[in-house]
């Protein structure tokens, strides 16, 4: 009876409807399935039944640990050479980020540089494009005919030839991940340099102290912190990178961790790459453990970032000119040249020839030919590339809706219930996907998919379980949002909407969403834009029904058929960077905001 | 008749006690004032009446009907008490005009358009905001979005209206005028007010009776005057009153009600005669709390006191005094200027006078002091 009336009064409060729905529905989505890993990496798989010898599907075995884990040289082939690639990549990676990135932003931010904003907005254009956009690019200059093919740009126009370790492997996937990381760096370090209080340095400056000293005493230490937490972030979205390393590193069989989940999935041995689906969570939510480790504990120093006075910047003198230029072309080949060479490549008939008498439109407008890639029409006149064009607008604006609608609901819920339990799991429970890398969730998925669980059909090849993942992977940037814009909104504003009796709803729609549309919309926008240039979460569960862009891209890359995949991944650019102008258009958010 | 009625009100967070075992009594038509420091839980107590909060103990009710209760487990939520909330912030709308802002209740409440045109306009009127109707709240000064505020919670016709704290945010001479339009809003609207303030002359002005809330805990519910003429302990003496009540520590010597010796601090005796209260024990330390105004200057035969500061504000003027050590202030009619360092005899008027014992702060006797 006490019972009854307690849940019902519980209930009647929308909030906390929505919190207990939501912790369910969460629990059932993310922890489970990790559950469900868990089980799969103690599991004979179907195909797994010719090799481990005696056994049936489905029974228990420790075979892919000891395999994985424990084999000599096999698990060094297995996993611990791709782990020491990863982790060799990341380190890299992170070091040309936070080298080109912080330099950037002390540039931009603390020296006499021209062109400023251009330099702000077009250093993070890398970013805002799909990871792989560099990685083709490259492909595009410096193919070697050494592992077959044809050579790229740079031997056509040079004559001379490129070095395998230039083309392919460490070097390039370090380089090109590096710098679609570098703004993280430029916009941590150049936020702190930005709002670092000039007076700290001014009042050094006024005891003497050299240039030197102050730099070395007083502006490094206070971007350390944003030095670690770039460190932190580029570490864990390299390892779980997996469009670059597939593109760069699957000629000469370079793999790192992503790859060879993607390998083993796809392949007998399923249970390996759950495995290493499992392992690259636990790595993941240690980097996240020590960022927050990393952040609490050097609290007090991003906290200072009082009004700044005018910064006295740097002359950079006879410089000046040369470097403004010289960093102008640099990124301008950076961000615009890559977007050339697709184009070019993409109305070549035959690869590498760059003669003029070369260049058609059949990839683009032609009916298919029996002699150029098994007869595939051009991807304007082509019914896959349609379903695909199709299926990607679809599934981003779905779970765009349904991502960003969680989010504000998610956010308004643990914001009015602030203090409760319950709010702070449920705000756990959406920040956790946030941790497990791309693909290791679709592992996830893959696994708990292919078999009916209880009420849960099997969703595996389905368009719902692309939905589903969607979701779940944006719900943490859509709940920030959600709970950001309700943070800035106080609780009075609705309360004298309650007082007066007004429903639930209609406060939501007449009074809540109104007031905080543009940052709401942003919870909608960021999906969105996401899941448009989104391959490793998807690559694992599409189905030739189920295909986006960006998994075609994949497939014709993996083909060979270059001009097919040039021109699909232009068609992704143009539809990401169109989409990112709206964004900032509706919303005057931009991700380079305040610092250039 | 909404009479508002708390039981043993208790309201813990996780780790203070905001209210702590309120009983009050609202009458129906009062104009009551919820008085205190900041953070002694005013803003709490209110927020639990009209059901924004649940307290974590108690019962309230509402005109005869409970509206909360934990033990039989009812919480009625706010729009079913019947009350009207005008925030410390005003909350409008900020994407609503005032129009909007004040008719969107309305709306809920299915009227029809030129019923509620007919009520926006009588309450714009009412509150000198006809001009505005069109305008958006970002477009008007504090003074002018405070009465939209006023405006939107009236147009409901609550039977209760509560206010938190709603003139702090305007300068002195809108809010005099603001509390004048407030006490006329109260006539003309027949309804209960319960208002939040931590300004003891707001509350003194404006209300039938004071609810003087310290940590949580009730210290006295009265009248203002009656607060001000007995307050009940040391803390009601000290918080109401503009210069603050004087308070003299001293010794109670063996005497009779007619004549009880106190020797303060400095080494002089007074002697007090009772009105009312009981006789302080021999040797107990008491303060004796002396309005400023009850502090006179000039008379003969007083105690030495020399001048420390004037402060003179026009009508009236505040002198500091030292006397002998014991620091001392008198408030006088008009503008007099004493030189500092000046020595003037100080009496004391005939009535008016409360001793509290020192140890815990009671009221222990009332009556008057004399040289
Ligand atoms: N949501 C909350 N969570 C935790 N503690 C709270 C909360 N709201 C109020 N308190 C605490 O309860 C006590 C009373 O708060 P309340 O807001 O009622 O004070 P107040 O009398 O209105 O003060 P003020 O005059 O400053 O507005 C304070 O100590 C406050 O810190
Ligand atoms: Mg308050």
């Amino acid at each position: 009876m006490g019972w009854l009336k307690q849940i019902k009064m519980f209930c009647r409060k929308p909030h906390n409807l929505i919190l207990a729905v939501l912790f369910l529905v969460l629990v059932i989505l993310t922890l489970l399935p990790l559950i469900s890993i868990v089980m799969d990496t103690f599991t004979v798989h179907t195909s797994e039944v010719m090799r481990i010898r005696g056994t049936h599907a489905g029974d228990f075995t420790t075979y892919h640990w000891s395999k994985v884990l424990l084999d000599g040289d096999n698990s060094l082939n297995i996993f611990y050479k791709p782990l020491l690639n990863t982790i060799g990549i990341s380190l890299a990676t992170c070091l040309i980020a936070i080298g080109f990135g912080g330099l950037m932003a002390w540039l931009v931010t603390r020296t006499n540089i021209r062109y400023k904003p251009f330099l702000s907005a077009v250093f993070v254009l890398p970013y805002v494009m799909p990871s792989w956009t560099l990685a083709l690019a490259w492909l595009n200059f410096f193919r070697n005919p050494l592992v077959g093919g044809v050579p790229g740009l740079f031997t056509v126009l040079t004559g001379l030839p490129v070095p395998n370790w230039f083309a392919y492997g460490f070097f390039p996937i370090s380089v090109v991940q590096g710098l679609h990381y570098a703004p993280f760096a430029y916009i941590l370090i150049g936020g702190i340099l930005k709002n670092m209080d000039a007076n700290l340095e001014e009042a050094a400056l006024l005891l003497k102290a050299s240039r030197r000293q102050i730099l070395m005493r007083i502006t490094l230490p206070m971007v350390k912190p944003a030095v670690l937490s770039t460190f932190l972030l580029a570490f864990s979205s390299s390892m779980s990178a997996f469009a670059v390393p597939a593109f760069l590193g699957s000629p000469v069989r370079y793999q790192v961790l992503t790859t060879q989940l993607y390998r083993t999935l796809q392949g007998l041995n399923p249970g390996y790459g759950y495995l290493m689906a499992l392992l690259l969570i636990l790595i993941g939510v240690g980097i996240m453990l020590l960022n927050q480790w990393v952040l609490s504990g050097r609290k007090s120093y991003t906290t200072i970032t009082g009004k700044s006075s005018q910064i006295a910047l740097v002359h950079l003198r006879r410089l000046r000119t040369p470097l403004s230029v010289g960093f102008s072309a640099l990124l301008l080949c950076v961000a615009v040249v890559p977007l050339i060479t697709f184009a070019v490549e993409s109305f070549i008939v035959e690869p590498g020839n760059y003669a003029w008498s070369n260049f058609s439109t059949i990839f683009w407008v032609g009916e298919g030919a029996v002699d150029v890639a098994n007869g595939e029409p051009g991807i304007l006149r082509n019914a896959h590339i349609f379903s695909g064009l199709a299926n990607s607008f679809l599934l981003s604006l779905v779970v765009a809706f349904l991502t960003g609608t969680i989010g504000i609901l998610a956010g308004y819920a643990i914001v009015r219930k602030k203090d409760h339990w319950l709010a702070h799991a449920v705000n756990q429970l959406t920040f956790f996907p946030y941790l497990i890398p791309s693909m290791a969730l679709g592992a996830i998925y893959l696994s708990m998919s292919v078999v009916p669980h209880g009420p849960i059909p099997a969703l595996y090849g389905t368009f719902a379980i692309l939905i589903l993942i969607g979701v779940i992977k944006y719900l943490p940037f859509a709940s920030k949002a959600g709970i950001n814009s309700m943070l800035q909104l106080g609780g009075e504003i609705e309360e004298a909407a309650l007082i007066m009796g007004i429903p639930w709803w209609k406060r939501m729609l007449r009074i809540i969403v109104p007031i905080q549309k543009t940052s709401f919309l942003s919870g909608y926008l960021l999906p969105y834009i996401s899941c448009m240039r989104e391959l490793s979460l998807f690559i694992l569960l599409i189905s030739p029904a189920t295909n986006v862009l960006t998994t075609m891209l994949f497939q014709y890359n993996e083909k060979g058929w270059n001009q097919y995949a040039n021109a699909i991944n232009l068609l992704i650019v143009g539809v990401v960077l169109l989409s990112n102008y709206a964004m900032n258009k509706l919303t005057g958010a931009s991700i380079d905001k305040g610092i250039g | 008749m909404p009479e508002i009625i708390l039981r043993q009100v208790t309201k813990k967070f996780q780790k203070s006690i905001a209210v702590e075992n309120l009983d009050l009594t609202i009458d129906n038509r009062g104009f009551i004032t919820l008085l205190g420091p900041s953070g002694c839980g005013k803003t709490t107590t209110l927020r639990m009446i009209a059901g924004l909060e649940s307290p974590t103990t108690g019962e309230i009710s509402i005109g005869g009907r409970v509206v909360f209760s934990s033990e039989q487990g009812i919480d009625l939520p706010p729009d079913q008490r019947d009350v009207g909330f005008l925030f410390q912030n005003y909350a409008l709308w900020p994407h609503m005009t005032v129009y909007q802002n004040i008719t969107f209740g309305l709306e809920n409440m299915k009227w029809d358009k030129k019923r509620m045109k007919a009520r926006a306009d009588e309450l714009m009127a009412m509150l000198r905001i006809a001009d505005y109707g069109e305008r958006y709240p970002a477009e008007l000064s504090g003074g002018q979005q405070q009465r939209v505020a006023i405006a939107r919670t009236l147009a409901t016709g609550p039977k209760t209206l509560f206010m938190d704290e709603p003139l702090s945010n305007l300068d002195a001479k809108l809010r005099m005028e603001m509390r004048t339009e407030l006490k006329r809003l109260h006539r003309e609207t027949d309804s209960t007010f319960v208002y939040v303030t931590h300004d003891q002359l707001e509350a003194m002005t404006l209300s039938t009776k004071i609810c003087l809330l310290r940590e949580g805990k009730l210290q006295q519910y009265a009248p203002p005057l009656e607060v001000y003429n007995h307050p009940v302990n040391v803390f009601a003496a000290d918080f109401i009153g503009s210069p603050n009540i004087n308070l003299l520590t001293a010794v109670a010597g063996a005497g009779s009600a007619q004549a009880v010796p106190l020797v303060l601090n400095n080494g002089q005796t007074l002697s007090f005669q009772m009105t009312g209260g009981e006789l302080p024990s021999e040797e107990q330390m008491l303060h004796i709390g002396i309005r400023p105004e009850n502090v006179v200057l000039a008379g003969t035969g007083g105690l030495p006191a020399q001048i420390v500061a004037t402060l003179p504000s026009g009508m009236e003027t505040v002198v500091r005094l030292d006397m002998g050590g014991v620091p001392l202030t008198a408030v006088v009619f008009g503008t007099i200027d004493f030189a500092v360092g000046e020595t003037v005899p100080v009496g004391f008027k005939t009535a008016g006078h409360i001793l509290f014992a020192a140890e815990n702060g009671r009221y222990v006797a009332g009556g008057a002091v004399a040289v």
